[in-house]
């Protein structure tokens, strides 16, 4: 009993809070995947420059809670003017352009962060300190703040998509893109206003995380690869699949690294895939032929 | 035969076998060419997947890394014939890349290109955190390997002489293959998968043998490639390193064979000049890459079209 | 009349996606030789029916059996080799390599290589058949055009050449005149009525333009709503009531020789 109170409860927390941030990420990969056909391998690096722009930021004002308004902002405009000038050139070709031609940005992104900010770890001081008992244990204020901070995110994502006008059309046309067309949408400010969308998503991942875990320019590449993981598991194109793979997968990661070191832990999780993929070819929600 | 050995290809070696001959050529310059060649080879071997099946693979890397720490073991432990690394070699990639190819060519698209990325992170994990095969520092100081009784593989002339003598055979293969019945039918599936199914080609095995042609050629490349540095590190398996040869199919252009070969030495040269005045040499990497996708889709020497002006992408 | 043993046998085949029941329970039997259209009007279940028999579907339930074989379910690549080919509405080719690249690569799934390791270096002479099928089919002279240069009718019949090729025993054409002039129909459907026969093929046509079927096929069957509700010859299928009244559905333009529906 006091296994679980002491150790396995707040590992379950941690896991959670994790698993939410990655899903702000991998639902950003697949409404972009699925509207643009683009596998964004950059979406990391706009992770990662969120948390840097929030040390920018925050050096500024020494304000977290403005950071977390401004950096998303300036991250948001990043991916347009990138989704403008280099995206939206290429809509019409094979998926595969896309995949290269954003991880040519990806490394220019992450050299670039190296540039300025150097290839130093840092952190940011949380805004919120303490911990606060709960459930027979005491559990940081910060990471609370977290869970009620990318849950509500969550949740305002989710009214998003099946409450508003904009929202159902982006849904419907991630499942079909060429039905825009016939609707009189304005496609191409769909589409930036989309990537900006989901870039701002992953730069407030990035800032939100940054107290708890370092900034570094690699800290995207890491990240991309379990939110490719969480995309290729939710069964790829489904939203609400990815948030749930990318909760399983946060709370599998907590809960391994209980018991093994790191290394293994992300080899054990790649089990995970590999039992899935077999199982289940195409993913939790894989719908047959869906952009495929 | 007479499709693989043409006067062009005959010129283009012999010319490259003169190399060491040049009196300008020093010991640094022909070990560049090495590693010149060597990425040729491999990008060449990459476009099998890239440019003829329309595949893309993120994880190329993994093969030439398994095939580095094959050839790296063996010499380690005192097995220094060549034949003997490249067969290892052979062994090790067949089994992973079959595994691979498996998983990734299940589904469609852009699932081929994250399942090998995400099957070479795990490998290139495995390797970083083993201290038996030396954690992040590799297999180091390897001695030299041996052609056959009293021939050490220990000059540059010798070391460029052997990839120069691999990329020559590596090249007869791709042509042999890209020319014969089974490179058409890869064209096939990169120009129209569905259709190519219900002309009664099995897809998934076609596809899974143009993947494990690529891996091995790639790992038997990596084989190489510790005969002349006397290392493998878990580096030469990182995912930029992938990048780099897709970088090298991009610029070379795809679907050509010859391309991408020109396409790897040009990208090695560049690495080595850029990298040695600048450090933000991967900036420069990613610009290039950008603006060869926006602009010269087909590459330098792409006449193949590859990009249909499709609209949006085809109903299923 | 040509007539043999039944080569084809759809046998209460039904298939639903989620709620919606796209076939129920239809069934005809398709004998050697003969030329066997299924016409109705659009979202009749024309193309679901022939995606099942091609293997692009499993059915939900019912059999098709195909040579005396049960061929329900299997992928279209081994339907393909059992010796069905089938061409596809909207135009289907490999549109980057010419003309000629084209029929070779369909012509050289037959060859024995086909699916060996030795056709990772043999190339398959095929190319006895790829000269004869462009010229039946008038496209000699495009041999080398990129598919994709042809005109439209050009490409339609570069997609039955591309099914020909792999010398199939029955040919599933999916609106093979689809978007070809009156003139251009006309041609079409006596050069497939010529080439059927000179091949001895079986041939199952789906069309939504009547004057396209009555011209060529032996047999008619008659589809609406995902159930077949007539099948006979052409003239009585000309006559029959119910195809009457489900293709005009009260339309006053009613002549019956040319009637075409447009949904």
């Amino acid at each position: 009993m006091d296994y679980l109170v002491a150790v396995l409860l707040p590992q379950l927390l941690h896991g959670l809070v994790f698993g939410a941030a990655l899903g702000l990420l991998a639902l950003g990969l697949t409404v972009i995947f699925g509207l643009l056909g683009v596998m964004n391998f950059a979406h990391g690096e706009l992770y990662m420059l969120g948390a840097y722009a929030g040390i920018a930021v925050v050096g500024l004002t020494h304000s977290f809670w403005v950071a977390l308004i401004l950096a998303p902002l300036s991250v948001a405009a990043l991916g347009a003017v990138t989704e403008i000038a280099t995206l939206r050139p290429i809509y019409r070709r094979e998926p595969l352009y896309g995949l290269i031609l954003t991880f040519g940005l990806a490394l220019v992104f992450r050299e670039g962060a190296r540039q300025i900010w150097g290839g130093d770890m840092r952190r940011i001081l949380p805004p919120v300190t303490g911990s606060t008992p709960l459930l027979g244990m005491t559990y940081p204020n910060y990471r609370l703040f977290l869970l009620g901070a990318s849950s509500v995110l969550l949740l305002a994502i989710w009214v998003f998509f099946t409450r508003t006008r904009a929202g159902v059309l982006v849904r419907a046309a991630v499942q079909d893109a060429e039905m825009l067309d016939g609707l009189g949408v304005n496609v191409p400010r769909l589409f930036t206003l989309t990537f900006a969308g989901s870039a701002a998503l992953a730069a407030l991942a990035g800032l939100l995380l940054a107290p708890v875990f370092t900034v570094y320019p690699q800290m995207g590449v890491e990240m991309i690869l379990l939110a490719f993981i969480v995309v290729i598991l939710g069964g790829m194109g489904s939203m609400g699949g990815s948030v749930v793979a990318a909760l399983v997968i946060g709370i599998a990661q907590s809960l391994f690294a209980l018991w093994m070191n790191p290394q293994r832990v992300a080899i054990a999780i790649f089990g995970i895939m590999i039992v899935v993929l077999i199982v289940r070819p195409r993913g939790f929600f894989g719908r047959e032929g869906v952009l495929e | 035969m007479s499709r693989v050995v043409t006067w062009r290809a005959l010129v283009a070696f012999g010319a490259l076998a003169a190399l060491p001959a040049l009196p300008l050529t020093s010991k640094y310059y022909l070990l560049l060419a090495f590693d010149a060649l060597l990425f040729g080879a491999i990008a060449m071997s990459l476009d099998l997947l890239i440019g003829y099946t329309g595949l893309v693979s993120f994880g190329h890397a993994a093969f030439y890394g398994l095939g580095a720490y094959a050839t790296a073991i063996l010499l380690e432990r005192g097995v220094l014939s060549v034949w003997a690394c490249l067969a290892g070699a052979f062994v090790v990639v067949s089994l992973y890349a079959a595994i691979v190819s498996y998983f990734a060519t299940a589904r469609r698209g852009i699932y081929f290109a994250l399942l090998t990325l995400v099957f070479a992170e795990v490998v290139y994990t495995f390797f970083r955190y083993t201290q038996t095969f030396g954690g992040s520092d590799g297999i180091q100081g390897l001695p030299d390997a041996v052609l056959w009784r009293g021939v050490p593989i220990d000059t540059p002339e010798r070391k460029y002489y052997l990839v120069l003598v691999y990329l020559a055979v590596a090249y007869a293969v791709c042509r042999v293959v890209v020319t014969s019945h089974f490179g058409r039918v890869l064209v096939a599936i990169r120009e129209n998968e569905d259709r190519a199914r219900f002309l009664g080609y099995s897809v998934q095995r076609y596809k899974m043998a143009a993947c494990m042609i690529s891996a091995l050629l790639t790992g038997l490349a990596g084989a190489i490639y510790p005969i002349r540095s006397a290392f493998a590190t878990p580096d030469l398996m990182l995912w930029t390193e992938s990048g780099e040869f897709i970088i090298s199919v991009m610029i070379g252009g795809l679907g050509t064979l010859v391309g991408p070969i020109l396409g790897g030495v040009f990208f090695t040269l560049l690495r080595d000049k850029v990298s040695s005045v600048v450090d933000w040499y991967f900036i420069v990497i990613g610009v290039v890459l950008v603006l060869i996708v926006l602009f010269m889709p087909k590459g330098l020497l792409g006449l193949r079209r590859l990009v249909g002006s499709r609209p949006w992408r085809q109903a299923a | 009349m040509a007539a043999g043993g039944v080569i084809l046998e759809v046998d209460g085949i039904s298939k639903s996606f989620g709620a919606l029941a796209a076939l129920h329970r239809v069934g005809f039997a398709v004998s050697q030789g003969q030329v066997f259209s299924v016409i109705g009007p659009n979202g009749a279940g024309k193309s679901t029916l022939f995606n099942v028999v091609s293997g692009l579907y499993a059915p939900t339930s019912g059999r098709v059996s195909f040579a005396g074989r049960d061929i329900a379910g299997l992928p279209p690549e081994r339907i393909s080799r059992l010796g069905i080919a089938k061409t596809f509405q909207l135009t289907n080719v490999f549109p980057t390599i010419s003309v000629g690249e084209n029929i070779r690569v369909a012509a050289q799934s037959r060859a024995p290589d086909a699916g060996r390791l030795r056709s990772l270096w043999r190339v398959p002479d095929v190319e006895a058949r790829v000269t004869e099928l462009l010229d039946a089919f008038g496209l000699v002279a495009k041999r080398d055009e990129p598919a994709a240069n042809l005109a439209h009718g050009e490409q339609r019949y570069l997609e039955i050449c591309l099914a020909l090729a792999t010398e199939p025993r029955l040919l599933l054409l999916d609106e093979p005149t689809a978007g070809m002039t009156p003139g251009e129909t006309k041609d079409a459907t006596a050069l497939i009525r010529k080439i059927a026969l000179q091949r001895g093929l079986t041939v199952l046509l789906i069309e939504h333009d009547m004057s396209v079927v009555m011209g060529i096929s032996d047999r008619v069957a008659v589809l609406h709503f995902g159930e077949k509700i007539a099948e006979g010859t052409p003239e009585a299928i000309r006559n029959d009531p119910q195809v009457i009244e489900a293709y005009l559905g009260g339309a006053e333009d009613g002549g019956t020789g040319s009637v075409t529906c447009s949904g």
